[in-house]
């Protein structure tokens, strides 16, 4: 099964196993990991689920709706940040790891 | 937002008896909330929502004919759950006022009426056009409560013309005024809370609602030559059906002018109460997101807003009812004292946390972008700048009223 791996801004780890397609956001979300909001529900509208992907993985391009809401985010916007609604496991690409930000509003 | 009526007057609706399911749900019945009554609630919903929620997160309330869900997890839970909650009312007062808005439709066919409104409300149009179109309408509006003077009312004569006049540009209604804005979106909302069915409140929404269809029929010919940024010039093209269209642009009307109106009159309210956060604010200008958010939490200015039951189910610790109809009561889930301290404080110091003020979910609220840059960003840092010495005069001559929908009413002010 692909897995998506949480670091906390405290260092803490958290690794889950998710069914193919799950995107970052829904899962945490789902399973309770800390520092990840999702209000809108993955409309890519409300930027409250920033993330820092780790390592040079394959990801679709940021649509144009998913790159000006990363202008909105609450922690400062790098190279690697993306909208956690937006980017999923599977297809070839079975394990994603990512930074949570320090706040989210 | 609106309450239908439903076949039971008074009492929850029967819990579905099978011993079957009432093993596979526990949970315990939905208090009886009968000291709950809609004056009270008009008046000052707060203590009341504090009662509710220290016994528990929703309550059956006769007053209103309906659950009321007041807990932050549990109005959480609703927002994050469309299967089961459903914003696809029957009965709907909203549907009867201003005809079937996405508002009131469940995926996948609200995400394609969404999904009509393309950039408009999105943070790249609202820089590159809408912020330019803010100033001036602040200009043109904080001129006129100027030339009011001192005694000028803070609601009337400058947040409602305001918002209303960001709001006419906006949607793209180029032939209408800003007056004509305010009287629509008053009178369709009276509509979609008419509860009494009050047939004078009828007759005016639907006065309303044929207006707007004929500034909607005259303005398409019109932005199809000259299209702009306007939502009415992009659904001007669009495969949407007309009577779709319609219904988005009243609920829009509805949605986007009294309520940036109300969080913007409600945050001045708020810091002439206290010098000491108004000092913060302008000592360090960045903090005026962090009123606006506050500001939203504290007083939500929508309220309360609609849900019905599909199947019977136990949210939060509470059986409800397949068909049950639910009050997702924002205004209180947002002072739960088990996720804010202070929760009844205004205080834009606080650690910040996400709030329900604009929902969540698939109806997340579209126009969050539009008010937090048309209110934190333009009017707010503009107003105290220019009126260094603005004050309630007198405090005690401010008034704020309401529950669904909640915000000053009247504020007089001299600076």
């Amino acid at each position: 099964m692909p897995t998506i791996t949480y670091h906390q801004p405290s260092g803490e780890r958290t690794t889950l196993e998710v069914a193919e397609g799950a995107t970052v956001m829904r899962t945490a979300v789902t399973n309770g990991v800390p520092g990840i909001v999702g209000e809108c529900g993955g409309q890519a509208m409300c930027a409250t689920c920033h993330v820092y992907v780790r390592g040079d993985v394959a990801l679709p391009e940021r649509s144009e709706d998913e790159d000006e809401m990363l202008d909105c985010t609450s922690s400062e916007r790098t190279d690697a940040s993306r909208l956690g609604c937006q980017i999923a496991v599977g297809g070839g690409l079975d394990s994603l790891e990512v930074d949570v930000p320090a706040s989210q509003v | 937002m609106s309450i239908a009526s439903h076949d039971t007057a008074s009492t929850p609706l029967p819990h579905p008896s099978s011993a079957q399911d009432a093993a596979a749900e526990p949970g315990r019945e939905a208090p009886i909330a009968d000291w709950v009554t809609i004056e009270d609630l008009d008046r000052d919903p707060f203590p009341i929502y504090a009662r509710m929620r220290a016994e528990a997160p929703v309550h059956w309330v006769p007053a209103i004919n309906r659950y009321m869900v007041v807990g932050f997890d549990a109005c959480h839970e609703v927002e994050q759950d469309a299967d089961r909650f459903s914003a696809d009312e029957e009965g709907s007062l909203m549907k009867r006022s201003m005809g079937h808005s996405m508002l009131r439709k469940d995926d996948p066919e609200h995400q394609i009426d969404r999904a009509s409104y393309g950039s408009t409300l999105r943070p790249a149009t609202i820089k590159n056009v809408w912020m330019e179109i803010f100033a001036k309408n602040h200009r043109t509006w904080m001129d006129h409560l100027l030339a009011a003077g001192p005694g000028a009312d803070f609601v009337w004569d400058y947040a409602a013309p305001y918002t209303a006049d960001n709001l006419r540009l906006i949607m793209g209604f180029h032939s209408a005024t800003q007056e004509d804005m305010q009287r629509w979106s008053q009178t369709l909302i009276n509509g979609t809370g008419n509860y009494a069915d009050d047939p004078e409140v009828w007759a005016q929404a639907e006065r309303s609602s044929a207006e707007v269809d004929a500034a909607i029929d005259e303005m398409i010919p019109y932005l199809l030559r000259h299209p702009d940024a306007s939502l009415l010039s992009g659904l001007a093209s669009m495969p949407i059906p007309m009577e779709a269209i319609r219904a988005n642009l009243k609920m829009t009307i509805g949605g986007g002018l009294n309520e940036p109106r109300d969080v913007l009159a409600t945050t001045v309210w708020a810091l002439l109460n206290r010098p000491e956060q108004l000092a913060a604010v302008q000592a360090d200008p960045s903090l005026w997101g962090a009123a606006f958010e506050e500001s939203v939490r504290w007083v939500a200015p929508i309220g309360m807003y609609p849900r019905q039951v599909t199947q019977a189910t136990v949210l939060d610790g509470i059986r409800l009812p397949a068909g049950a109809h639910l009050g997702i009561v924002l205004g209180a889930a947002n002072r739960d004292a088990s996720r804010w301290d202070n929760a009844e404080e205004y205080d834009l110091l606080r650690p910040k946390q996400a709030h329900l003020a604009f929902g969540g979910g698939q109806h997340f609220c579209a126009g969050t972008w539009i008010a937090r840059a048309q209110v934190a960003q333009v009017s707010l840092p503009a107003v105290f700048a220019e009126l260094p010495g603005l004050r309630l005069a007198p405090p005690e001559a401010s008034v704020d009223k309401g529950w669904v929908f909640r915000g000053m009413t009247q504020m007089p002010v001299a600076w």
